[in-house]
């Protein structure tokens, strides 16, 4: 399904990333390892078009994500940064915006079911008249989750979306994430909950490789 | 009635106001002494040359020279419109230089034929003198404008890619910056317009009335330039900040590092 081909990687002159390939097949849950500035983060950023890599390519679903495939590509997979950038103002606005997108018609923002999602991770029921400057760290993870969820795609990147959460909802957002089998999704994460289920993969991008 | 000249030693005593705020900068250490003289000097000495400029500007009327000139001015606009961004001059230059010139020329030729009826749409007195209030106007709504723009891109890249990532067109994406870039930009147009005439009397009005013109003649002017203002200021913000989107963000919507000045 995404398949990195021997890519190299360099921020102003810096080796970042070097000659890295492997893939991840549908429905597989990967969680990639390697110390900070190893490039996990940058891998996610190659799939989605927000950087070019020096050597190599990304594919998904076959297709190589170029200038003219990756307007496509981010429809399909939902992505969660490591700082959770969802912008700001109130956070019925941002899913107005989100909902609002051609894109996007097609989803079910209603708000019975916007409600259940937010209810599970644990939101009170005026979330939406907050602004989002007011959340606290683990409020814009489960934010950030809970829309990854809503816009109905299959493939997810997560980078660290669950280091600001107490233990309880480290769990349970692991278990939403796990119990859905026809989910794929790539996790940078310390949380030793994701590996707890035999399935998930691990891929090391300093030894270059599966370790698990 | 024709104008009162002022005589040069006259005008040389106006240069004695300035020692009020020569004594306030002093006592409270603002240090506007020597950027108020700068600014002072520059300005005099442009003043004189255009002045002498204009006259035979004026004299000899010519359509080629007024487009020429009005060139050069819209020329100049757009280089100190782009130097007071943080985005490359070479970059944006010319989608500003096109969006200036649509926006200056287009409405200067359209208040001399449509609306004063002018025989000669290319007279100097009419092009040279609304083209540059038109520039100065567009000017300032500019330098907000694509500074605010570039500015606010750059510090939110991260929500910016984000958007990128729900699915959302490049054009979706900017659409937040681009709204908050244009209405910043036309606000202090739109503020002085709505106190116009209570809190001050604008300068095309003063003009014409101290040129000898009745104050009815000068406030027919005074609202002509100021819907033109608004007009061409909007025109080319919108135009700028739109045409230098193909230069300023690569194919696959990502704002270009090297587009920055610190880069």
């Amino acid at each position: 399904m995404i398949k990195f081909n021997n890519i190299h990687l360099s921020y102003d002159g810096k080796k970042v990333i070097e000659d890295i390939s492997f893939e991840v097949k549908q429905g597989e849950k990967v969680v990639l390892s390697g110390k900070s500035g190893s490039g996990k983060s940058s891998l996610f950023a190659l799939a989605l078009g927000f950087v070019e890599p020096g050597e190599g390519e990304v594919t998904f679903e076959g297709v190589r994500v170029d200038e003219n495939s990756v307007w496509d590509i981010r429809k399909k997979i939902a992505y969660i940064d490591q700082d959770v950038s969802v912008g700001d103002g109130k956070i019925q606005d941002l899913f107005d915006f989100i909902s609002g997108l051609k894109a996007n018609v097609h989803l079910d923002c209603t708000k019975g079911k916007v409600r259940d999602l937010l209810r599970y991770f644990e939101f009170n029921e005026d979330i939406g008249d907050k602004n989002i400057e007011d959340l606290s760290g683990g409020e814009r993870q489960r934010l950030a989750i809970v829309i990854s969820v809503l816009l109905e795609r299959n493939v997810f990147f997560l980078d660290e979306v669950t280091s600001a959460l107490d233990k309880h909802l480290k769990k349970k957002v692991v278990d939403y994430f796990m119990k859905r089998e026809d989910w794929t999704f790539l996790v940078i994460s310390h949380e030793p909950l994701w590996l707890e289920d035999p399935s998930v993969k691990v891929f090391d991008l300093e030894e270059g490789k599966w370790i698990l | 009635m024709d104008t009162v000249d002022i005589t040069i030693l006259s005008l040389g005593l106006t240069f004695l106001l300035l020692i009020v705020p020569v004594i306030i900068s002093s006592i409270y250490g603002l240090k506007l002494i020597k950027p108020l003289f700068y600014s002072v000097a520059r300005m005099s000495i442009q003043l004189v040359l255009i002045g002498v400029f204009l006259k035979y500007l004026f004299l000899w009327n010519n359509m080629f020279v007024n487009l020429v000139w009005l060139a050069i001015m819209v020329v100049v606009a757009v280089f100190s419109a782009i130097r007071s961004s943080s985005v490359k001059i070479r970059k944006i230059f010319l989608p500003g230089l096109i969006s200036f010139s649509i926006a200056t020329f287009a409405v200067v030729i359209y208040l001399n034929t449509v609306v004063i009826s002018l025989k000669n749409i290319f007279d100097a007195r009419y092009i040279i003198v609304l083209g540059g209030m038109l520039l100065g106007n567009s000017l300032r709504g500019n330098i907000v404008g694509i500074s605010t723009f570039y500015k606010n891109l750059k510090k939110d890249t991260k929500p910016y890619l984000y958007v990128l990532s729900l699915g959302a067109s490049r054009f979706e994406a900017i659409l937040p910056y681009f709204r908050e870039s244009v209405q910043l930009a036309l606000r202090p147009t739109l503020a002085s317009m709505a106190t116009m005439g209570i809190v001050a009397l604008p300068g095309m009005m003063t003009g014409v009335i101290l040129g000898g013109a009745s104050p009815e003649v000068a406030i027919k002017y005074q609202i002509m330039i100021m819907i033109a203002i608004v007009v061409s200021t909007m025109i080319s913000v919108v135009l700028t900040i739109l045409m230098t989107l193909r230069v300023c963000f690569n194919r696959c919507g990502v704002l270009r590092k090297d587009v920055f000045n610190d880069q």
